[in-house]
């Protein structure tokens, strides 16, 4: 620990602490505008500097390490009329003039720090020079009047994402915050996930759809969950006037520590679905709107007598975009109450499943998320991280240019395999192989953190370049690469656990333990599951095949999710179809009966993500009148049936055995 | 002791800052009370007194030659000089036009845009002031307190005459202090 004064107060920090950093631990606040945290300082901005006792002129401590017996004043006058002054010339550089921004009036860092250090005017006027504005990007705007060249946006791109799209261009006065080699956004290799937005301190990166729709003093900031897919990310929404203007990030969340993707900022905002607004019925081979009343009665009316009947009964399947609340009331309605043997979701347990069988026998084998961030080295089997679950896959294509290693294993190309030190296409269902291979050339070479007895290893290794069709130095290779690794993980995906093979999912185990992934203190080993709710459609039992063998009734509770060809294929022989939906869609053309449900921001709800993490999301909006939640609509059918809801999701999601460990976040 | 005297004038603004001015409603007899409001835009007197004010407060960015007089028989007139505004004291909304250029300006506004009828020119009259860069007084004139608001709040205004009629130094701060 070093030890050094701040203002006159005697205060310690680890070494390697910049004095930025120290000062904010022990509740100093020093101004700033290029920081911003898990970013590689930049000290561009010079705002934060500092008098250091010995120095012949003012530092920037964002830049600055901590030493023993260091003197730090923060707060002089000469500071403050410095950074007043740094302040008017970084004014007086561009087109700042506030009054037609939309971010001004509290939302600029800029200006909320000119105001804290009173600046009132600028000595110096500007030089009057116009810079390019970039319009060609769907969801937002780059203005480079407006930039004071902090580079947020450049290092968010490449330290947070990985993508390293934005750089800055020339040099001076004339530099340029750029898309690749100067080229229009819209025609770059942005992957829009939009953290550039989020970090910009200035109007110069602005939203489109939510510019000019008021101050964010005046709106409210609701934190929540993504319901994108199983990684989970915190959100925070603002929201005015019962709309969401703007989904962001949330900086604090452990998951995603503020980063989304495409997925989850922005496709909720492009929806262009039209809602269901009242209960629907099918009356003369039309669809009429009923009352609540008319609809649950009917529903009930028809599906009761079907309790029991087995094949001959009714069958049910949700989405797994439905809070665990709602879920788990399905799932005790039609599979205990009405004793279907057809209850499942949409996902029908293709990313779960086999994890799940594999857990009953050994128990739970998978890690958290956080594991990636402290890895240095990732195989990843079975999955394409650059297109799904891309939060996760932003974690690691962020540390290849700082030393990760990545071995990349799937018989289809994918975008990640130019960026992989090892990339390896094997042929489909040579999984096992591959993995019992790269098992043996381990043990063959004495690379083992675990003994393994495998006895014929120059068989195991023959079958495996036999079914994979790859050359023996590229298997051992990437065996090797693995083996080497000091903190390695496997994250694997649909590819895998599509195949509904436990053998191969235990193969992983195995390998995982053979490297040291797994031990007793490391869980290096996830599998990216699919939609939100994937772990708790897992928990809760809802994980068959979905097949249609006579039943009488289907009742769909589908929520705000999209109705696949698939699903609608399944259903097409479907004699009575009861859907409880948001949108209208092909399939509520097909119903007979529709109950209108709120959006998954319209109910308060929890979600467990891939990493077994139980989170809640918030109702930040109110649904509109006559539009009840998934969880409120099956409630009643249950109590209209005499089957009330009675078991705690909490309890139920702990009884079976999980892939995954539950923790609350 | 006679009554300070402060005389307000606007050049290239749009008189939002004075409608501020007016917004401090009642409060205006205070003022009238503590000083004597020689000449405004919107009173009698056009000038301020030839043996000059204690304050003189302008709204306004400077934009043709007609505007510097102004600025400077204001200067050369008032104790005090007080910019009120952002265009006085930025250049405000008529300075973007900088990024363009006077000419270009000129031609846009009375040859090209969209609503000019066929055959429209640029005005010639010899007896028109002669149009220039938007600049803010300061670029001019020395200024003694910048008043920044787009407008500045009634509350800034009214604690800015106020203090300077009773002979203290207004601190633009906190809730007094924005650009918008």
């Amino acid at each position: 620990m070093i030890q050094l004064t701040i203002n006159g107060k005697q205060i310690e920090a680890p070494e390697g602490v910049t004095v930025l950093a120290a000062a904010k631990q022990n509740g100093i606040d020093i101004p700033t505008l290029c920081a911003q945290k898990e970013l590689t300082p930049f000290g561009g901005c010079r705002l934060c500097i500092v008098e250091v006792q010995g120095f012949r002129v003012p530092i920037a401590a964002c830049t600055l390490p901590i030493s023993n017996g260091m003197v730090v004043n923060t707060e002089t006058e000469t500071l403050k009329k410095s950074r007043k002054f740094i302040l008017s010339m970084l004014f007086s550089e561009r087109n700042h003039f506030c009054p037609f921004c939309q971010v001004s009036g509290g939302d600029c860092d800029l200006q909320n720090a000119a105001y804290h250090e009173e600046m009132t005017y600028w000595p110096m006027q500007p030089g009057w020079n116009a810079y390019p504005v970039d319009t060609t990007h769907p969801y937002f705007i780059l203005d480079n009047n407006r930039c004071i060249l902090c580079r947020r946006c450049v290092r968010a791109c490449g330290e947070l994402v990985g993508n390293f799209t934005l750089a800055v261009a020339e040099r001076g006065a004339a530099s340029l915050i750029v898309a690749d080699t100067n080229v229009p956004l819209g025609e770059s290799t942005c992957i829009k996930c939009g953290t550039c937005v989020q970090s910009c301190p200035t109007g110069a990166l602005i939203d489109r759809t939510s510019a000019y729709q008021g101050h964010e003093r005046a709106m409210t900031q609701i934190k929540s969950v993504c319901v994108g897919c199983s990684v989970g990310c915190g959100l925070n929404l603002i929201v005015h006037d019962n709309r969401i203007v703007r989904i962001e990030g949330n900086w604090e969340a452990a998951v995603n520590h503020g980063i989304l993707c495409e997925h989850g900022r922005y496709d909720p905002m492009q929806n262009t679905r039209e809602r269901i607004t009242s209960p629907m019925m099918r009356k003369n081979g039309k669809l009429e709107p009923v009352s609540w009343d008319e609809a649950l009665g009917t529903v009930v009316d028809r599906l009761k007598p079907l309790a029991g009947q087995g094949e001959a009964g009714l069958a049910a399947i949700a989405s797994t975009r439905l809070p665990v609340e709602a879920l788990s009331m399905f799932k005790e309605l039609f599979a205990d109450g009405c004793k279907s043997q057809m209850v499942t979701s949409l996902e029908e347990g293709m990313p779960t499943a086999v994890l799940s069988a594999v857990a009953k026998k050994q128990g739970s084998f998978e890690g958290k998320l956080d594991v990636l961030r402290n890895a240095d080295t990732v195989m990843c089997i079975g999955a394409n991280i650059a297109k799904s679950h891309m939060v996760a896959g932003f974690l690691v294509k962020r540390a290849l240019p700082i030393g990760m290693h990545l071995i990349q294993i799937s018989p289809e190309a994918g975008p990640l395999d130019e960026y992989a030190d090892i990339s390896l296409k094997n042929k489909p269902g040579s999984d096992l192989a591959l993995i019992n291979g790269m098992q043996a050339v381990i043990v063959k070479e004495g690379l083992g953190r675990n003994p393994l007895e495998i006895p014929d290893m120059d068989a195991v290794i023959g079958e495996a370049l036999q079914a994979t069709g790859l050359n023996a130095e590229a298997l051992a290779q990437a065996a090797r690469m693995l083996a080497h690794a000091v903190s390695p993980v496997i994250l694997f995906g649909k590819g895998i656990t599509a195949q509904r093979d436990e053998k191969l999912v235990e193969a992983l185990i195995g390998l995982a333990r053979l490297t040291g992934a797994v031990d007793s203190e490391r869980a290096g080993l996830l599998s990216l599951k699919g939609e939100a709710n994937s772990t708790a459609a897992a928990l809760l039992g809802l994980d068959e095949q979905f097949v249609l063998n006579g039943h009488q009734a289907v009742y769909v509770a589908l929520g705000d999710d999209f109705a696949s060809k698939r699903l609608l294929q399944s259903l097409e022989k479907a004699p009575y179809l009861v859907v409880q939906a948001s949108y209208s869609s092909t399939l509520t053309e097909k119903a007979d009966v529709i109950l209108p449900v709120g959006l998954w921001s319209e109910q308060a709800g929890h979600y467990i993500s891939l990493d077994g993490r139980v989170q809640p999301a918030e109702e930040a909006i109110h649904a509109p009148e006559g539009v009840r939640s998934n969880a409120a609509v099956l409630a009643e059918v249950a109590m209209r049936m005499n089957m009330p809801a009675k078991q705690d999701w909490k309890v139920l999601v702990h009884q079976q055995k999980s892939s995954v460990v539950l923790s609350a976040n | 002791m006679a009554k300070p005297k402060i005389s307000t004038d606007w050049m290239c603004g749009c008189a939002g800052c004075h409608m501020s001015l007016l917004d401090m409603d009642e409060r205006i007899l205070q003022v009238v009370d503590l000083a004597d409001l020689r000449s405004t835009p919107i009173t009698d007197l056009k000038e301020p007194d030839k043996s000059g004010v204690d304050v003189g407060v302008l709204e306004g960015g400077i934009n043709n030659s007609a505007n510097e007089e102004v600025a400077r028989k204001f200067r050369q007139r008032s104790k005090i000089l007080v910019a009120l505004g952002d265009c006085a004291v930025f250049g405000g909304v008529p300075a973007l036009r900088n990024f363009c250029g006077v000419q270009e300006a000129l031609q846009r506004a009375y040859v090209d845009a969209e609503s000019n009828e066929p055959g429209c020119q640029i005005p010639n009259d010899p007896e028109l002031a002669t149009m220039t860069k938007t600049r803010a007084i300061h670029e001019v004139v020395p200024v003694d307190y910048n008043v920044p608001g787009c407008p500045p709040d009634a509350d800034v205004i009214f604690y800015v005459l106020s203090e300077l009629a009773q002979g203290r130094k207004p601190e633009l701060k906190d809730d007094l202090l924005h650009w918008d």
